[in-house]
């Protein structure tokens, strides 16, 4: 055998793993091949006997031929063994296939109250300006719910407000503006207030669509040495348009509130039709969203607030009236039920 | 208050105001306009002549009438039972509109040519509290044929409905509303003195009153009084208020309260029978028959007038049967009076006679119209009810008249205001309100007339000069006043716990607090009487809660009805109480939480409510809750505990009894309850910090056969003591009764977390612990390893 054979050998044994490998599919089958054709009974080892029968001098050829085909050899292998385990990888994936449109557990967080959301965001913009959140009792005095808001025992100003009473002196608050009284007193008369008081309040009334016994009211007091009508207007202008759009305007309209003078109701352009007049405004141009106005000087003074020195403003809105105008809300009683289907809509 | 805008126009003149102008400006400087429509909302209807009147050949309940309207005899089918010829009626024309938004046409009619309608009250649109016809309205026999019917009938007119504010009594008045037009427009006001001509006769009723609780007491008598039926415009223009015409007499007393404010009774003269008149306040449980012949119980603070010796009305509320002006009344007494107002309040609310009368005598009225108005009344049923007047007024008057001077500053006004308003647009002001005032350095002493009752301050006066002006022109400012703004530290408990429900993914809900008595100390842990109203809002609204769980109740039941399977709500409530309102964390569950849906998803139980409080504790940095067992009404009594921490009661866990859930159609609630107040003061609010350790913890499992009611909370709390500075954690990992477990026991496997901050625990180090914990826990527990 000189090298001529040899290289021919070797090419026809490297012809064959390749055959060979063609065929192998796991790494077990690889593991025979390899033994077969590198191991040490496999021809390739086998062909390092001839070398005694070799001239010196194409000695180092020949061997130079078989190390040659041996690395060739394990470099099929090894490119098979990877290619293998690639497909293993593979089909291993493969089995890990699923439908990935399938629902996800629910980890849905769950909703607020509307009407605690709104409550929230007026806190917060009023917290921005300087405001401190004041709340009290819903089970009120006559004193503190009335007769220290300028609206003693016979008023006509009562009717305004059918009240629930628990006794002759206890009743259900019918506005916030007890905890306006209780603030002031509690700062005794002497230093600035500017504070907002929520809470939900009660009146004698059936409940249907726009009615509602248990309501949630938001009223605003500031009482400095300064304190303007003017203020109050840009204080409201700022509310209606951080409820209703940047693009609101508002527009106030005298009224008559006993603890406050003047008085005014405070109307937003309809964001439904710009002000051009549709059936949301019932073609006004203007939805009515909150009284106001100067606070009166027999409160200030039953706060024990110098009204020589001292004036205010004070204002209410009711939340659920500014939840029902900015989503739509057309039942006043929705907030109340608690149809889960209802309240999920204000995640 | 509804107001004529005809006649409105007697005062001021409208002329160039369009009547949606005139409502705008009300609005935006007066008082809300409620309402504008057209008295009668019909058209093209003529006053016809019925010729002739025959039945209809097909149907008997019709009549086939031959009409006259001046331009033709038309043939026209009624259905009215008093239809007959020679009558004059409102015939309604092809073409025209009825109120309602019926368009007549010619038709024919079972048969019969019709050529329009002969038209009832009703049909032009006049309620039918206003009239008692039954048919179609047979017009006096006087009125022109061919001519328009509505015009004839003083319809043709526009309404202006006020919807006033308490304090505006003077705008119950057609002056009031006059003055008011004409400050708002800046025009000319004509309101006359009344033109009264008495005969010789002198009027000599004898008046006296024994009480403060009437004012003054005005009265005049008339003879020879031809009751009647009243003037067309004077019926239409009650109508338009929204009065019943009665009779002359009656009307003229209802015509001149909505003119002046100044409500008038007319008495029987002869039937007073004594010539006097004294009022004084009624006695305790005296009995009295009003008009509508009902016994009224009167109480004192009750005004009556009486004749002397008996009751003849109660005053400002309603008149007597006895003295009734009826048919064969021929001389009255007319009363114009003013009582105290409060006490007007207190008789027409408690006896339920709310009146137009009782209304402004409740609100207060101007003095300075009492006399007038009885004049003007006097005037008036001299001319329509052909009476005689005699000379003379009797009265008793304590009332002050003169006006109130009530002093403004310019600077103040602007200072209040925000404004930067001139003496010359004060001036302007004040003339168009008609206020008299001096001026002097920009102080105005301003004299209020006295039909302004609700002008007193320097305040009212700023309310009157700012309504006029526009408050929509003053600048959009803020206050100026320096201060900071936060939330206190409950108002941020209670936005924490908000979000760490909702992201646990529990829905807030806000319920009613009022409720049925009988419930609502269902489910709290500790009885106390509900407060209650004296008055229910309804059956099952009168008592307030003492825990939110039982609106929650219903939360459930009402979403359960509706297919919705997943409900884990809260909600922040209160505990109500006369003496203090605790406030309370209240959650209930049911139902697939965190559901899979397409897999497995385990149901609601103790544990998953449990984790959730757990949540919140951890997210309020509060302590551990230790779990006691409890049994409460209409709580499973093997499932449920107080939550306690150093043995102070924070709230409650629970599932509701079967029994209790199914009455709701409900089951497998849980519920709990956290107490506000408590929480707070355990919130730990400082963060301490210690040092992450290098050396890990080693797990060891230790396996323990226990009686089956040992709690685990108990065997933890003894692993805890017995291990002080080594125990990181410990938690249970298997629970097992059953097969090769004896009765009565359980087997506990608890996997401890054993850790040396100053180094790495050696393997005999940790065994010499493990074997001091299952020493400690076979003395206190009897446990035994496994
Ligand atoms: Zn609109």
């Amino acid at each position: 055998m000189d090298v001529k054979d040899l290289n021919k050998r070797i090419k026809t044994l490297e012809e064959q793993l390749i055959q060979a490998l063609e065929e192998v599919e796991s790494q077990h089958d690889l593991q025979q091949v390899k033994s077969r054709y590198l191991g040490k009974k496999a021809e390739i080892s086998q062909l390092m006997r001839h070398m005694k029968d070799i001239p010196d001098d194409d000695k180092p050829a020949f061997g130079k031929a078989v190390n040659e085909g041996k690395q060739r050899f394990t470099e099929l292998i090894e490119a098979k063994r990877e290619e293998i385990r690639k497909a293993e990888v593979e089909r291993k994936l493969r089995a890990e296939r699923i439908d990935l449109t399938l629902d996800a557990p629910d980890f849905t967080p769950g909703s607020v109250h509307i009407l605690n959301q709104i409550v929230e965001e007026i806190e917060d913009l009023f917290i921005g300006m300087g405001y401190r959140v004041k709340e009290g009792p819903e089970i009120e005095t006559d004193e503190y719910n009335f007769e220290k808001l300028n609206i003693p025992k016979d008023h006509p100003a009562r009717d305004m407000q059918d009240t629930l009473y628990i006794d002759d002196e206890h009743l259900l608050r019918t506005h916030t503006s007890p905890v306006q009284v209780r603030t002031m007193l509690e700062y005794g008369g002497e230093k600035p207030v500017k504070i907002i008081c929520p809470g939900k309040v009660y009146r004698r009334d059936d409940d249907d669509a726009t009615h509602s016994h248990q309501f949630y009211q938001i009223e605003g007091l500031v009482v400095d040495e300064t304190t303007t009508m003017s203020d109050l207007k840009g204080t409201l202008l700022k509310v209606a348009r951080a409820m209703f759009g940047e693009d609101r305007e508002i527009r106030l309209r005298p009224s008559y509130f006993p603890f406050t003078e003047p008085s005014v109701e405070v109307d937003v352009t309809c964001a439904n039709c710009d002000g051009a007049g549709c059936s949301v405004c019932k073609h006004s141009g203007y939805i009515e969203i909150l009284g106001a106005g100067m606070v009166n000087n027999a409160v200030l003074k039953s706060s024990g607030y110098d009204p020589k020195r001292y004036q205010g403003f004070a204002f209410g809105l009711g939340i659920e009236r500014i939840a029902m105008l900015r989503y739509g809300i057309e039942d006043i009683r929705h907030f109340y039920v608690n149809d889960l289907r209802f309240n999920r809509q204000f995640r | 208050m509804k107001v004529s805008l005809t006649w409105l126009n007697n005062y001021v003149s409208l002329k160039g105001i369009e009547p949606k102008t005139l409502s705008e400006a009300f609005t935006l400087k007066s008082q809300e306009v409620e309402d504008l429509f057209p008295l009668v909302d019909a058209d093209h209807l003529t006053i016809g002549k019925v010729i002739d009147c025959r039945s209809h050949e097909n149907a008997s309940s019709l009549s086939v009438c031959d009409v006259d309207t001046g331009d033709a005899t038309r043939q026209i089918v009624c259905g009215a039972d008093n239809v007959a010829a020679g009558q004059k009626v409102v015939v309604a024309l092809p073409g025209s509109r009825l109120a309602g938004g019926m368009e007549i046409e010619k038709t024919e009619i079972r048969g019969v040519e019709s050529n329009g309608m002969i038209c009832s009250l009703n049909e032009l649109g006049i309620d039918e509290k206003y009239h008692y016809e039954d048919g179609i309205h047979v017009l006096d026999p006087s009125a022109p044929v061919g001519t328009d019917a509505l015009e004839y009938l003083a319809f043709n007119d526009t309404v202006l409905e006020l919807d006033l504010t308490p304090n505006r009594a003077d705008l119950l008045s057609m002056h009031g509303v006059a003055y008011e037009t004409a400050a708002i427009f800046n025009r000319n006001l004509s309101i006359s003195d009344p033109e009264l001509i008495t005969a010789e006769e002198k009027n000599q009723v004898d008046i006296s009153t024994e009480t403060d609780g009437c004012r003054s007491y005005y009265g005049r008598v008339l003879d020879n009084v031809s009751i009647g039926p009243s003037p067309r415009w004077m019926q239409a223009r009650l109508i338009a208020a929204g009065i019943r015409p009665i009779n002359n007499v009656v009307d003229v007393t209802n015509y001149v309260m909505l003119e002046t404010g100044q409500p008038l009774h007319a008495f029987d003269y002869d039937r007073i029978g004594t010539g006097e008149v004294v009022v004084r306040d009624a006695e305790e449980g005296e009995t009295f028959i009003t008009l509508d012949d009902e016994t009224r119980t009167l109480k004192r603070g009750d005004v009556l007038i009486t004749n002397g010796e008996k009751p003849i009305a109660i005053g400002g509320v309603m008149g007597g049967a006895q003295t009734e002006v009826t048919e064969g009344t021929s001389s009255i007494l007319l009363e114009s009076a003013a009582f105290e107002p409060r006490r007007i309040r207190r008789t027409s609310a408690r006896l339920e006679l709310k009146s137009e009368s009782s209304l402004r005598f409740e609100r207060g009225i101007d003095p300075q119209r009492t006399r007038y108005a009885l004049d003007r009344a006097a005037s008036l049923i001299a001319i329509y009810a052909s009476a005689s007047v005699r000379d003379g007024v009797q009265y008793v008057d304590n009332q002050a008249k003169g006006s109130k001077p009530v002093d403004l500053s310019l600077s103040t006004l602007n200072k209040v205001l925000g404004s930067a308003y001139k003496s010359s647009e004060v001036r302007e002001t004040l003339n168009r309100l008609r206020f008299p005032y001096e001026e002097e350095d920009g102080l105005f002493t301003v004299h209020v007339p006295s039909r302004r009752q609700d002008v007193n301050t320097y305040q009212d006066l700023i309310e009157e000069i700012g309504r006029l002006q526009d408050y929509n022109a003053l600048p959009d400012t803020l206050p100026t006043t320096l201060s900071t703004g936060a939330l206190s530290a409950r108002q941020k408990m209670r936005r924490r716990i908000r979000r760490t429900l909702t992201g646990l993914g529990l829905d807030e809900v806000m319920t009613y607090v009022l409720r049925d008595k009988a419930r609502v100390s269902d489910l709290t842990v500790s009885d106390a009487d509900p407060v209650e109203l004296s008055k229910p809002l309804s059956r099952d609204r009168h008592a307030l809660v003492l825990t939110p769980l039982q609106g929650m109740l219903d939360v459930a039941a009402y979403n359960k009805n509706r297919k919705e399977d997943r409900l884990h709500i809260f909600e922040l409530g209160k505990r109500y109480g006369l003496k203090a309102e605790k406030e309370r964390l209240s959650i209930l569950m049911h139902g697939p939480y965190r559901h899979r849906r397409w897999r497995k998803t385990p149901e609601t139980d103790f544990y998953t409510l449990k984790g959730v409080l757990e949540a919140l504790q951890e997210s309020l940095n509060l302590p551990s809750f230790t779990y006691e067992r409890k049994t409460l009404d209409h709580y499973h009594p093997h499932q449920t505990a107080l939550l306690k921490v150093d043995g102070e009661l924070v709230g409650h866990i629970g599932k509701l009894h079967p029994e209790y859930a199914s009455g709701y159609g409900l089951e497998d609630v849980y519920v709990g309850e956290l107490d506000l107040d408590v929480i707070e003061s355990l919130r730990r609010t400082d963060h301490a910090y210690a040092p992450i350790s290098p050396y890990p913890g080693v797990e060891r499992d230790i396996a323990l056969l226990v009686d089956e009611e040992t709690p685990a909370q108990a065997l933890k709390e003894t692993i805890a003591a017995s291990l002080p500075k080594r125990l990181k954690q410990s938690h249970v990992f298997d629970v097992y009764t059953g097969e090769r477990i004896e009765e009565g026991k359980k087997s506990i496997a608890i996997r401890l977390t054993l850790a040396d901050p100053q180094g790495t625990l050696k393997s005999e180090d940790i065994d010499a612990l493990i074997s001091k914990v299952i020493e400690a826990l076979t003395k206190e527990h009897g446990a035994l390893q496994r």
